[in-house]
């Protein structure tokens, strides 16, 4: 969509590691089953503390939608593109299977889906998004970690809450500029 | 077209090709019913397997090939001249069979050959890689067909473009890794250098593995021209290797110097992990140190010892290509607690099965082409 950049400002402190996200994704996409089968993911972080003092983060993840993409960079067919609105995405009938932006990831983001043959990634649920709606991982989340929004509209919460907190995003020393925001 | 007699190990020989060549087609049937996932042990993490290592090692023998035999044709160098005809032949067969090799990597090699031309994409180096090693195939095949029929002089273009299109294409290969800046281990401008000098030894090496075996099977004594030729090879197989040995230190140095992250754990995968007994048996001993000391020496460097030694560093060079490909995908990009610091492969017996069924039939087309081709022709005897 023209005059739109896309991103999603990420609270992990409200995150409970529920995998919520990471189901409604795969309902939501038709993503096959199996370990390597997924979208979105939450990772988690080492635990903080000794017993019984104890704290543990998470950080829900997915295709960052970076600026400076090394996936669409080293694709030979330009199956992997960039929508205007800065969502990745892949054409299935042009992926060859070579796996190059897999291995051009710093993220781990991409996946060979057995049943499109074709490499997979989240799109923000662009079908969704462009019909107004929200992406199904941010829609299900129960205590709201994920907020979905045009950065290009200063109004909107995106933007809000980039002004508000300090954020940080992953691999920032890659350059590949991602649009998920981590709030410190 | 000169007759050969038939020898007593021959058909022994095609015996053993044919099964490595049914083993193969076997996988291939497998993978084209069942589908990469189910038959190959790749993941998500490590989507590069002893596939890519394979065709690597095909493709670096093809350049090391036409570089070691345009040293006759196109440099001038007469000794190199008897193997003109046989290395441009053997890098057109490698060629073809990393091809072949790349082709069950991929999962739409159709796609490629409509999409590539249809919807380029020209900042991917693997875009370049289809093109250059394309252009450098039609190279060799003109060179082949001219040194055939004693074009010299259209031989010598062909040549001269190939040689320099083998560099290109080669050197990209090793881009096709190194521009991936989020694999610290191959990121950089050293591995299409590296492709360059670890091909030139992996031509040197099978240059003279060619000439010793083909006499070796037809139980012809090698003429004293030939014996000049591979003490020569010997030579030339003792400054390559020694060049590569200065190349694999330094490769390893600036992984653990400052101990980088992801370029030091990778690096000591290979060092004290689980590529150790990779690099240290097959790639260091066996495929650089023991040769070059049998060629370096000169009571050791024989006909005999420069076969050994080109052998030896063969197989080495098969596993330096292996290691590279999966040391640089061991590193996690993504880092979980509980998960492991660093991921593991192990090929499957299908992915095994391809890479047997490849070179059974890269020697089978050799043994089939000194059949049908006058490959001693074209030099002064």
């Amino acid at each position: 969509m023209k005059n739109k950049r896309f991103a999603i400002v990420l609270d992990t402190r409200r995150c409970i590691d529920c995998k919520a996200c990471t189901v409604a994704c795969k309902a939501e996409n038709s993503v096959p089953l199996g370990r390597d089968n997924y979208r979105n993911w939450v990772t988690e972080e080492p635990l903080r503390g000794s017993y019984p003092n104890l704290g543990q983060n998470f950080a829900p993840g997915q295709c960052m939608q970076c600026a400076n993409t090394p996936c669409n960079r080293v694709c030979p067919t330009r199956a992997t593109g960039v929508n205007p609105d800065g969502i990745v995405f892949v054409e299935v009938k042009k992926c060859i299977g070579c796996k190059y932006c897999m291995t051009a990831c710093p993220y781990n983001a991409r996946y060979y889906n057995e049943e499109t043959e074709a490499v997979d990634k989240c799109t923000f649920c662009s079908h969704r998004v462009y019909q107004g709606q929200i992406p199904a991982c941010v829609e299900t989340c129960p205590t709201k970690v994920r907020v979905f929004g045009d950065l290009n509209d200063p109004g909107s919460e995106v933007s809000r809450l980039l002004a508000k907190y300090p954020t940080r995003v992953m691999k920032p020393e890659m350059g590949t500029k991602p649009y998920l925001f981590y709030i410190i | 077209m000169p007759t050969i007699a038939k020898r007593p190990g021959e058909l022994l020989w095609f015996a053993l090709l044919g099964a490595g060549m049914i083993a193969g087609a076997a996988a291939v049937v497998t993978v084209l019913i069942k589908g990469h996932g189910e038959v190959y042990n790749l993941t998500r993490e490590i989507p590069w397997g002893i596939l890519i290592a394979t065709y690597v090692f095909f493709v670096v023998s093809s350049t090391g090939l036409c570089l070691v035999s345009s040293l006759g044709d196109v440099w001038g160098f007469e000794k190199f001249t008897v193997i003109g005809r046989r290395g441009h032949l053997v890098a057109i067969l490698t060629l073809l069979t990393g091809f072949g090799t790349i082709a069950m990597e991929l999962n739409h090699p159709l796609r490629l050959a409509l999409y590539a031309i249809i919807s380029p994409n020209f900042q991917s180096p693997i875009w370049w890689m289809g093109t250059l090693y394309g252009f450098y195939m039609c190279c060799l095949i003109v060179e082949f067909t001219s040194l055939m029929r004693g074009w010299t002089r259209t031989a010598f273009i062909s040549g001269l473009a190939g040689f320099f299109a083998a560099i290109t294409a080669h050197s990209n290969l090793g881009a096709v890794f190194g521009l991936l800046e989020a694999r610290h281990f191959w990121y950089g401008s050293f591995l299409p250098i590296y492709f360059i000098v670890s091909a030139l030894a992996s031509g040197a090496a099978l240059t003279a593995l060619i000439v010793y075996f083909n006499h070796k099977a037809r139980h012809i004594d090698l003429s004293p021209q030939y014996k000049e030729f591979m003490y020569t090879m010997g030579k030339l197989q003792a400054l390559f290797l020694g060049i590569l040995l200065f190349f694999v230190i330094w490769k390893l140095i600036p992984g653990l110097y400052g101990q980088p992250p992801e370029k030091y754990e990778a690096t000591m995968a290979l060092l004290t992990g689980p590529l150790a007994f990779n690099f240290w048996f097959f790639e260091m001993a066996l495929g650089i140190l023991i040769p070059l000391a049998i060629v370096a020496n000169r009571r050791t460097r024989t006909v005999f010892g420069v076969m050994l030694a080109s052998l030896l560093s063969t197989i080495g060079i098969f596993f330096m290509r292996y290691d590279l490909v999966i040391a640089g995908q061991m590193v996690p990009m993504r880092e979980a607690e509980g998960s492991p610091s660093l991921l593991s492969y192990v090929p499957s017996v299908a992915e095994i099965a391809i890479v047997v069924g490849a070179l059974a039939t890269c020697l089978f087309l050799y043994t089939m082409a000194e059949k049908f081709f006058d490959l001693e022709g074209g030099h002064r005897h």
